[in-house]
């Protein structure tokens, strides 16, 4: 009777997903260890030096915040659009347009950063939205499928901003490659190397789950997302909340560009999106549809990307890092499904339970 | 009854196909089931009677293996098995109609029949699965169109394909959950000396059902559920309708006349709420679904559609409640002109609409009870204020709903579609009540409850006509129609064939205009 021992539930509850989340990590860290003792390093070294680069110092706090803040926002945009049903692959793209919008508007107008920085993060928003115009449009006027068009525009978006980096906008100043030159506003620091956009993008993050969950507007969201036939049949127009959730959804990773433009890094670089937008898809995923997960799903985005870092300082290529990252996340979908299994009571064979 | 003995015809030794022991199922807050002992013998056909909600699907999911019990035993043939997944359930000879259809809808029927069948070539090309499906479809009698995909099937002809899905994996023991409830008469006619045919092989099939005249057609024993516990198994031949009825409800039902008035009811309306002026729809593909309807609807009357399933009456309650546009016609609400296809307008002038399909098209099934609850009412103070949603104020309103509806519920914040059908159908019914000041249109709300349900929902429509609203009830059950309604008309392929006074109608006329015959005196598309 061993096989009668578990039982398959439709929906898992929170608190077993946490719990399995957290075995699952600790599993694979263990994992990781084992690997790199085989190899001849010293787990013991590096998790030390991984852990005081960044959770257990200021500087290390300073970067994790900073890695997370542009994945709370495109994590954001994932959510939102997901809301209603609808896949949104191209907040990289978005992000982009967001960050070519406000260095523009950077670059081309002059004032005092009081003026240019809402002008900038208003071009930033904008620029993200123009950019899932398209793909909007053609989802909710002709049903064309979201995912390959938001999908093609990022590589659009990401030649535009090369063209425009060793082009146009080239760094005439101090010759930088692929860049412009410094801009001249930035995002003021609240903590360190810390930008005001950080809070910003949490109080983003816990703004729109209550939109979500306390607005007409977030209802109707809902209720398309989970039947779009039951919305038409209680009047909601479907088609005009597709398009205000998609273009909320540009508009986030398009501010998640103006923030890392004006606050991170200060230029406009080629390649500066550092996929972040594609990584906002896994923050979606791992935050299983809640605005409020989001923020601790782009915490431990941000972790493992951080401590990618400092490996890489250790002689551990890029790859290895990339493994690493892709084993948690893998381990974390396994935990994700095991938590709908529940041991059957009274017959769980002795030594199988878990 | 001896639980041991084989029922007459059966070969003395032969084992049960099928023997439950105190099978035990519980869901957080709900016994399923509780202490269910069943045998089902080779060569029968065992009803399984019940009220919503008594279990009877879980027992089904039980013996198939979608959900394993955690009490009791499963004897199949005399031997004790546990099955952990539908497949071996399967392999064992065990095979379910649900009540749901789980077919591919993009596929076709070829395809479906042959998929996770490991009995499948290894390389199926579509002729060659095609001819595999033409093969069984002979075989067992179910008339397939192999070729055709599964979305442009009626329910009846999914239905059969969903069989022959079955069979074609050697089902000794057929189960079908609710088979009839989608079925026109002749198609239940078809299915029906199927599965004799069936039986005749030696072959066993439990049915579960709600139509008792149908129970006592087709079955050769009766076992009846009551809040998860079996009450008992008879021989069908030493049972009738009322007794069935009153061991399934436990108490005696009382049918009344129900279109007699009580004092104080509001009379029928002499303007009429709502009026449909030649009105006619066509599908994409240019066919005219509905022709030249008109008709007129007064508040504090119950108008009545009869017709067999899939003659307009779904475009009816669609342009009636504003989600299908008309092709031409003219449509008023109070005496003005509806320029409009759009439910909004309709939920606002007070327009209630429960419709035919209630898991596709009135709640999102994932969301929780509360916010399907709250769906007609959340743009309105108390749930809706300055654009903000109170979700304290939707759980309100779920509770008021769920007492109406003499739903219990555990826990409101559960997906809706944990509950069971009728339990669903039972709240969307309320729901729509309390917004239908004006018009209730109802397409079969009785469909899948049983009779105590049936009877509540009815008295739910003529509490509205009493309270002077118009109720358009649509229905295949003559006998409920006669019992509530007003006037009754009749579909037929788009066209409102007549309207006539219910009290003058017998059920021969209504028969005829059914079949498309016009019988002569009835007044085409009369409004009265
Ligand atoms: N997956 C589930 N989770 C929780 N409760 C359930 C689930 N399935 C059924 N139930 C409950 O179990 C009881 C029996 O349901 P069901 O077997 O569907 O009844 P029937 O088919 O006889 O109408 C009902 O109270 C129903 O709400
Ligand atoms: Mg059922």
């Amino acid at each position: 009777m061993a096989a009668r021992a578990f039982q398959r539930l439709p929906s898992a509850p929170a608190g077993r997903i946490l719990a399995l989340r957290l075995v699952a990590i600790v599993l694979s860290l263990f994992i990781i260890a084992g690997v790199l003792a085989l190899s001849g390093h010293s787990p013991v070294t590096l998790a030390d030096l991984v852990l005081r680069s960044t959770l257990g110092s200021r500087f290390g706090l300073e970067d994790l915040a900073l890695f997370m803040c542009p994945l709370l926002l495109t994590g954001a945009a994932v959510t939102v659009c997901g809301t209603i049903g609808l896949w949104n692959i191209g907040a990289e793209g978005q992000f982009y347009a967001g960050a070519i919008a406000a260095t523009g508007a950077a670059l081309g107008l002059h004032g005092p950063a009081i003026v240019l920085l809402p002008v900038m993060t208003i071009a930033g928003i904008l620029g993200g939205m123009a950019w899932i115009t398209v793909p909007t449009l053609a989802r909710a006027y002709a049903g064309v499928n979201e995912i390959i068009t938001t999908l093609l525009l990022n590589f659009i978006a990401s030649l535009l901003t090369y063209y425009l980096t060793t082009g146009p906008w080239r760094d005439r100043i101090s010759g930088a490659q692929v860049s412009t030159q410094r801009l001249p506003v930035a995002i003021p620091e609240m903590w360190g190397i810390v930008h005001w956009g950080f809070p910003v993008a949490i109080v983003i993050v816990i703004g729109l789950a209550l939109v979500l969950s306390r607005t007409r507007w977030g209802y109707e969201i809902r209720i398309g997302g989970a039947n779009p036939e039951a919305a038409r049949y209680a009047g909601i127009p479907v088609r005009l909340r597709i398009i205000s959730v998609m273009l909320l959804s540009g508009g986030l990773a398009g501010l998640a560009g103006m923030f890392e433009v004006a606050g991170t890094v200060h230029r406009l670089q080629g390649g500066m999106a550092n996929n972040f937008g594609y990584l906002g898809i896994v923050v979606a995923v791992l935050a299983r549809g809640s605005c409020l997960n989001v923020i601790p799903a782009a915490l431990l985005m941000a972790l493992i990307l951080d401590s990618g870092i400092v490996m890489q300082t250790q002689q551990l290529s890029a790859s290895v890092v990339l493994a690493i990252t892709g084993l948690i996340l893998f381990m974390i979908a396994i935990g994700d499904e095991l938590a709908h299994y529940r041991p059957v009571a009274g017959t769980a064979p002795k030594g199988k339970a878990s | 009854m001896n639980k041991q003995s084989a029922p007459p015809g059966v070969a003395p030794g032969t084992p049960p196909v099928l023997q439950l022991r105190g099978i035990g199922k519980f869901f957080p807050g709900v016994i399923a089931n509780k202490d269910v002992d069943l045998d089902v013998w080779p060569g029968e056909i065992h009803a399984l009677l019940g009220e919503n909600g008594a279990g009877k699907s879980t027992l089904m999911n039980v013996v198939t293996g979608i959900y394993q019990p955690e009490e009791g035993e499963i004897i199949l043939d005399g031997y004790g098995q546990a099955f952990t997944a539908p497949q071996e359930a399967i392999r064992a000879g065990i095979g379910m109609v649900h009540q749901h259809f789980k077919l591919v809808q993009a596929f076709t029927v070829a395809e479906n029949i042959h998929l996770g069948w490991d009995e499948a070539p290894r390389i199926a090309s579509p002729a060659v699965m095609e001819a595999r499906t033409r093969e069984i479809s002979e075989r067992f009698g179910f008339p397939v169109r192999p070729d055709a995909r599964v979305c442009d099937l009626s329910a009846g002809e999914q239905q059969r394909v969903e069989i022959l899905r079955v069979l074609a994996r050697r089902a000794r023991l057929l189960i079908m959950d609710e088979p009839t409830a989608v079925l026109t008469p002749e198609e239940t006619g078809e299915l029906f000396r199927a599965l004799k045919a069936f039986r005749a092989q030696g072959n066993a099939v439990i049915i579960i059902s709600h139509k008792l005249d149908e129970v006592m057609e087709i079955s050769d024993r009766v076992s009846i559920l009551r809040g998860g516990r079996k009450v008992g198994t008879f021989n069908t031949a030493d049972c009738n309708p009322s007794m069935l009825a009153a061991t399934m409800v436990g108490r005696d039902i009382v049918r009344r006349n129900m279109r007699a008035r009580p004092e104080g009811a509001a009379p029928v309306a002499p303007d009429p709420v709502m009026q449909l002026r030649h009105v006619s729809v066509r599908d994409d593909r240019g066919v005219e679904t509905l022709r030249d309807v008109s008709l007129d609807l007064h508040g504090g009357e119950i108008l009545g559609i009869a017709g067999v399933a899939g003659n307009g009456q779904r475009e009816l309650t669609h342009v009636l409640t504003g989600l299908m546009a008309r092709t031409s016609g003219e449509i008023l609400l109070d005496g003005s002109l509806v320029d409009r296809a759009d439910p909004a307008l309709f939920v606002q002038a007070g327009v209630g609409h429960i419709p035919e399909d209630r898991l596709r098209s009135a709640l999102a099934p994932s969301l929780s009870v509360t916010t399907n609850m709250a769906l007609r009412e959340y743009p309105y103070p108390p749930i809706g204020t300055h654009g903000l949603y109170d979700a304290q104020a939707a759980g309100v309103l779920a509770r008021d709903i769920a007492e109406l509806a003499q739903v219990s519920i555990p826990d409101f914040a559960m997906p809706i579609r944990n509950l069971s059908g009728g339990n669903q159908q039972r709240l969307v019914a309320r729901r729509e009540i309390r917004i239908a000041s004006r018009v209730l249109v109802a397409a079969y709300p009785a469909r899948g409850l049983d009779i105590g349900a049936i009877a509540t929902m009815l008295g739910y429509l003529t509490d509205l006509r009493d309270q002077g609203v118009a109720v358009v009830f649509i229905s295949e059950d003559l006998e409920d129609l006669l019992n509530v309604s007003d006037r009754i008309g009749v579909m037929f392929h788009g066209r409102l064939m007549s309207v006539i006074d219910a009290e003058a109608a017998d059920m021969a006329t209504i028969g005829l205009l059914m079949g498309g015959r016009d019988a002569a005196g009835t007044q085409a598309g009369a409004t009265q």
